[in-house]
């Protein structure tokens, strides 16, 4: 088997095992229905793999230095039989418990990984890129391509697809040897793996709050918001094509760190609610993305070894990163939700009250609206069904469209403390950054 | 740490908010509802039916500022007992305040309905007795109603 072959099956492996932290994103809608669960219970279906990835990472690490090619094996068949408990799993509670057990191959499969890539490269830096580059691309394709798989294929495909594709990597362990790690393993890079913990809950919002923004809040075909949010991806690639020309790690962590926090509070100051604002934002934070995980990632692995135990350390502190974003941001999130839903009320109620429609018809309207939204039960009520029956008017017409347009603004208006609070994050991360730029120039 | 990617870069963010931010982006949010103790620009009311809206919005207004809430929000409290002891406890009032207040807005309403001549005597009799006497509950199910009795 030829070395790039080789590189591009473990590479396959790393990104399905970190794309795993947000693939289902757009599949939680459609888990809730099937299991019949609350929305914060269902937000476990992301929680758990991202908190059994932080905590199982460093212990997998360990045992990856001693045997990296059976751990990386043993990683991917655990991640490949887990996937299809997910996709069978007949309760919420196996999806969870198949979910954490995914996490631990997943754990295994990553830090095994990064000593195969050694091996394979010949090169520790070169190595660590890839690595890195391959993680990077699974977290950020993640949603859009779990957004496709559950539009078309309905949200199990995501996981039956995943076994497969797991199991073919295992190809890339045949025959290779990879030596054991012995020595002892030093202190992680605090400050590098700092950032990392801050800059990857700042992501969590990148990727999650905008998926839910367009499919839940603005009522965008999940295929589509799939397609919609390759933006950041496809702005991470082509940034990590030209970024060595930028610097050292210390320039491109804190520039991406800076894109990052720009796209972000952007992402929280939109002037409208149409997908094309949100496209270079994305570009900023997907550019920052492509420059900063990667920097980041070489400046925590830089000069220490075993690289396994260190790469360890940093898949868990963006795991730890991820969790810390959906326990920070998601009480932000609902809790303006709330207050934005109130005062959409009270701006419809007074669009029906001023409207020009007939009086006597003003009560009926306002009570179908209001029913549509208390039966909408936190999801964003679609409104337009009050309209149904009514004549076809410009007066009917102007109220609906100024009902629609009220709604929309306080849903975007929800989601901008929280995309905030995520730049703030971001922008946290430049203090390690700072700090340790004198410790490590590479 | 080479200062010009970063400086590039954070040129391109400030850029961009200020953009978001010149377009609107601070501002997009729901509209605020009016103050309920300004006076609102006339409107012209063509017919019966729509000039007695515009004396029970009038009326609404009224109320809902010697109460110290939005028009709106008396105006969602009207659909029952439950939202308008609701909206007492958040703002701190008691249900008799509020009890009070609505009756003594719907009697002007009717007033000056009448003086309009856009509602009869018997019928402003026949509402202000209503308004008075009938009891919660059942006086917001009048209101409810209120369009239909009135047109």
């Amino acid at each position: 088997m030829s070395t790039r072959t080789r590189k591009a099956l473990v590479g396959l492996g790393i990104g399905l095992a970190l794309a795993d932290s947000s693939v289902v994103t757009l599949a939680l809608p459609d888990i809730l229905r099937q299991f019949d669960v609350e929305i914060p219970t269902v937000a476990w279906v992301l929680t758990s793999y991202n908190l059994w990835l932080a905590l199982a990472a460093v212990p997998a690490a360990y045992v990856a230095r001693r045997r990296p090619v059976p751990a990386f094996a043993a990683g991917t068949l655990v991640f490949a039989a887990a996937s299809l408990a997910c996709a069978l799993a007949p309760s919420f509670g196996v999806l969870v418990g198949a979910r954490c057990a995914q996490a631990v191959g997943g754990a295994l499969l990553v830090c095994a990984a990064l000593d195969l890539l050694t091996e394979i490269e010949g090169s520790d830096t070169r190595a660590v890129r890839t690595w890195a580059a391959a993680g990077i691309l699974g977290a950020a394709l993640g949603p859009a391509i779990g957004g496709i798989l559950t539009e078309t294929l309905g949200w199990e495909s995501i996981f039956l697809a995943q076994a497969p594709l797991a199991l073919l990597t295992l190809l890339a362990a045949v025959r290779l040897r990879v030596r054991p790690m012995v020595e002892p393993a030093g202190r992680p890079n605090v400050p590098a793996n700092l950032a990392l913990l801050l800059l990857s809950g700042a992501l969590t919002a990148a990727l999650f709050l905008l998926v839910l923004l367009l499919v839940d809040g603005w009522r965008m075909d999940p295929a589509v918001a799939g397609i919609v949010v390759t933006v950041m991806p496809v702005a991470a690639i082509a940034t990590a094509a030209v970024a060595d020309r930028l610097g050292n790690t210390a320039t491109r962590a804190a520039t991406g760190v800076v894109l990052v926090t720009g796209g972000l509070t952007a992402l929280g100051v939109l002037p409208g609610s149409a997908w094309w604002w949100t496209v270079v934002p994305q570009l900023l934070v997907g550019a920052g993305l492509g420059l900063a995980l990667s920097a980041l990632t070489e400046r925590a692995l830089h000069g220490r070894s075993p690289q396994a135990v260190h790469g360890g350390w940093t898949i868990a502190a963006r795991h730890a990163g991820v969790v810390l974003g959906l326990l920070l941001l998601t009480p932000v999130f609902t809790t303006a939700l709330d207050r934005n839903e109130e005062r959409a009320l009270r701006a419809g109620a007074a669009a029906v009250l001023d409207s020009r429609i007939p009086p006597l018809e003003k009560l009926g309207v306002a009570q179908d609206v209001l029913a549509i939204v208390r039966a909408s039960d936190r999801e964003v009520p679609d409104v337009r069904g009050a309209f149904a029956d009514r004549p076809d008017t410009p007066e009917y017409r102007g109220l609906e469209d100024e009902l629609v347009s009220q709604l929309d603004r306080a849903v975007t208006a929800a989601f901008s403390r929280p995309f905030l609070l995520a730049a703030l994050l971001a922008l946290a991360a430049l203090v390690p950054i700072i700090v340790s730029r004198r410790a490590v120039t590479v | 740490m080479r200062a010009l990617p970063l400086v590039v870069a954070a040129a391109a963010a400030c850029a961009l908010v200020a953009a978001y931010v010149a377009l609107g982006g601070t501002s997009y949010e729901p509209s605020p509802v009016a103050n309920p103790c300004a006076p609102r620009p006339p409107r012209t009311a063509d017919g019966t039916g729509e000039q007695i809206e515009v004396v029970l919005l009038a009326a609404a207004d009224s109320t809902a500022c010697r109460l110290g809430v939005s028009r709106e929000e008396l105006v969602l409290a009207l659909r029952s007992v439950d939202d308008l002891d609701a909206l007492a406890r958040k703002e701190g009032k008691s249900r008799d305040d509020l009890e009070e207040a609505l009756r003594a807005g719907l009697v002007r309403a009717v007033d000056e309905g009448e003086r309009q001549g856009l509602i009869g005597g018997t019928t402003a009799g026949g509402l202000r007795f209503a308004a008075d006497h009938l009891p919660l509950g059942l006086l917001l199910s009048v209101l409810r109603g209120a369009s239909s009795i009135l047109g």
